[in-house]
């Protein structure tokens, strides 16, 4: 009874069209009110908790303004330039650098559609003037796109990581060597397509051009190891490297790369100037642009972007812990968890039955909500199975990958579609032929734990554990 | 004028709220690798800072069409039904406002009572949660408007935030560069059914 409740309200508010918070919320609230002697005063408890509690989370907040401040075209183009000069000479290496930038964005940004825009605006338009078709072009854009939640620092895991409980440093880890497969598996596809349809290779650029471009990117480069390196190295959790990769992204981009804000288009050294010159006229004005930055039109968007999306996501983040709440006091996710050891299932029937589940999910609903809804359900269902917690989560990550890719909430094909110009059925199809070695990638991490696994045990053996 | 003048202090607030705590767990990283000092109160601050953000945020959300939904059975439905279906979303949302602002009052009035401070900061705790009735009160209010606006015709309900759009609008300035179709909300509807054309 309690169960149908909870989820035949939860479905009918959000399909009303009510906000998933609200809906997680209130079909929470009315399931408590219903069937259980909880207070509503403990209610209030509960939901302040979900706000103001988990200082893992308080990383989402500072990766979201770090990704604002780097998410810009100044950063993808110089990526680009570095990933066109790395492996740009071989042949399809144009459609292989799209993949590497996308990788390097993703890692940077953190989010999926905007590393499709920002990197598939350029590059898609450079492939398609090369002489490569653009369903090709736009379908592998589009797919590398995806390996932003899953290469570290991912909003996703983060909030996998609260919700069950588990170590975000660690699914930080976990996700490393997961994301470089995906990314190689494509590369290598692209090369055997380029090879059967001769596609064009680029001019090897020279070394001295491979190093200066980059020179050029490394500014998100570094922020990719600074914050990799102080987590991996156990040097700071998550949600301080997270800080300190905010404040390093608002020196780069507005002291440094000045794609944005009060020096926006100052040259570091004009034309004819003395060196003397050019660092007193740069010290000048980096002082005056600390003044100028609060009413900085630039640097007020950046700050209210990534409020925005922080305050949507910690709001269903909070709502979804009363949810799991309920079906924690309800014992719901133990009955199912018995049911299903009493039917015998395998851990692999399992799992397979869950990437059905969740793929079917990421037809309709986007990824951090069907990891909060999702997640108090399975997890208890798969540690009763014992299959490991990490494990778990990147299986769901690499889903909530694909569920971008599928209609009708796929974000990343509508951002491919509003680039090319073309229907989303058009880039339905681009996206097709690369999404099956997703599919290939998925059923790999799923039953070969280790690909998951190997960077978190080999770390933990290295600090001696 | 007066919603101009409230919209900006909302975003002021929020801004302050966002770039404090980075700084304050920007600073509290430097001095404890730095200095090996550090105050143990950083945490707690930020915590309640990131709740006063979240919950005073909601409503300026739901101006700003910043929650997420699920709009794809909505969107099937014709002008009429979408409209009666959008007036039930909103007053079962006001009940979820109405309920949450009854569990806030109940609990701040037990911690007023108690009169316990926060942990490592000398202010009651009352008040540093008072935000859970100011947050519920205020989304209240602004989903009372939305309900106004769509009895008036003006709006039909709440619209889902779109992730897509706002990575297309990033990169508006580059697509108009590039002589692509400039994107937008009715133009992702319009690629949805047309057979395409332009790009290359």
């Amino acid at each position: 009874m309690t169960i149908a409740a909870l989820f035949i309200s939860l479905f009918s508010f959000m399909f009303i069209g009510i906000p998933v918070a609200i809906s997680l919320g209130l079909s929470s609230l009315v399931t408590i009110l219903l069937f259980s002697n909880d207070s509503l005063a403990s209610v209030g408890l509960k939901m302040f908790q979900g706000v103001g509690s988990h200082y893992a989370l308080l990383a989402v907040p500072f990766f979201l303004l770090s990704s604002a401040f780097l998410s810009t075209g100044g950063v993808a183009r110089r990526l680009i330039d570095f990933a066109t000069n790395a492996i740009g000479h071989v042949r399809g290496g144009l459609a292989m650098a799209s993949v590497l930038a996308c990788m390097l964005f993703a890692a940077v940004s953190g989010s999926s559609p905007a590393t499709v825009a920002a990197i598939g605006i350029i590059c898609i338009r450079a492939m398609v003037r090369a002489g490569y078709p653009e369903s090709l072009a736009a379908g592998v854009v589009m797919n590398s796109g995806t390996l932003g939640i899953l290469i570290p620092p991912s909003i996703i895991m983060l909030i996998y990581a609260a919700t069950t409980e588990v170590s975000a440093a660690r699914m930080f880890m976990a996700g490393f060597l997961p994301g470089i497969m995906i990314g190689l598996m494509l590369m290598i596809a692209i090369y055997i397509f380029a090879r059967i349809k001769k596609l064009p290779a680029q001019p090897w650029p020279g070394f001295p051009t491979l190093m200066r471009t980059f020179l050029a990117a490394s500014g998100g480069l570094m922020l990719i190891a600074i914050v990799l390196g102080t987590i991996y190295g156990g040097i700071a959790s998550p949600t301080e490297a997270a800080a300190v990769s905010a404040v390093y992204a608002f020196i780069v981009a507005v002291f440094v790369y000045r794609d944005i804000g009060p020096l926006k288009a100052v040259s570091w050294r004009q034309e004819g100037e003395a060196l003397s010159g050019a660092f007193g006229r740069n010290a000048q004005q980096m002082l005056m642009a600390f003044v100028r930055l609060p009413t900085d039109s630039d640097m007020r968007k950046v700050v209210m972007d990534a409020s925005k999306v922080t305050i949507m996501l910690m709001f269903v983040v909070a709502n979804a812990m009363l949810f799991a709440h309920v079906l924690t006091t309800e014992r719901i996710p133990h009955e199912i968890a018995e049911l299903m050891v009493g039917l015998g299932l395998e851990p692999w029937a399992f799992l397979l039955i869950m990437n059905l589940l969740l793929l079917a999910a990421g037809n309709f609903m986007e990824p951090s909500a069907i990891i909060l809804i999702m997640a108090p359900i399975l997890f208890p269902i798969a540690m009763q199975l014992g299959i490991d917690p990490i494990h778990l989560g990147i299986i769901m990550v690499v889903n909530m990958e694909i569920g971008l890719l599928t209609p009708p909430v796929g974000l990343n094909l509508f951002v491919a579609a509003g680039i090319t110009g073309r229907s989303l059925g058009w880039a339905v199809r681009a996206a097709t032929p690369w999404l099956l070695i997703l599919l290939i990638a998925l059923m790999l991490i799923t039953f070969f734990p280790q690909i998951s696994l190997f960077v978190p045990e080999y770390i933990d053996s290295l600090r001696g554990y | 004028m007066l919603g101009h003048i409230f919209e900006k202090v909302e975003e002021g607030f929020i801004s302050l709220l966002i770039v404090g705590m980075t700084l304050l767990v920007f600073v509290e990283v430097v001095l404890r690798f730095g200095f090996n000092t550090g105050g143990v109160w950083v945490e707690e601050l930020v915590l309640h800072m990131g709740a006063w953000l979240i919950l005073f945020g909601a409503s300026y959300g739901v101006k700003k069409n910043v929650h997420i939904g699920v709009d794809a059975v909505v969107n099937m439905m014709g002008a009429k039904l979408r409209r009666r279906v959008g007036i039930i979303a909103i007053l079962l949302s006001l009940l979820y406002c109405g309920l949450f602002m009854i569990a806030a009052w109940n609990y701040l009035a037990k911690l007023y009572l108690i009169g316990i401070e926060m942990e490592d900061l000398p202010i009651p705790s009352w008040l540093g949660k008072s935000i859970l009735l100011i947050g519920f009160a205020m989304l209240g209010v602004r989903i009372f408007q939305l309900l106004i606006n769509v009895l008036q015709g003006k709006s039909t309900g709440f619209v889902s935030h779109n992730e897509a759009e706002d990575a297309l609008e990033e990169i508006k300035d580059q697509v108009v560069e590039t002589g692509a179709k400039k994107p937008g909300r009715e133009e992702l509807d319009s690629v949805k059914n047309s057979s395409g054309g332009g790009g290359s």
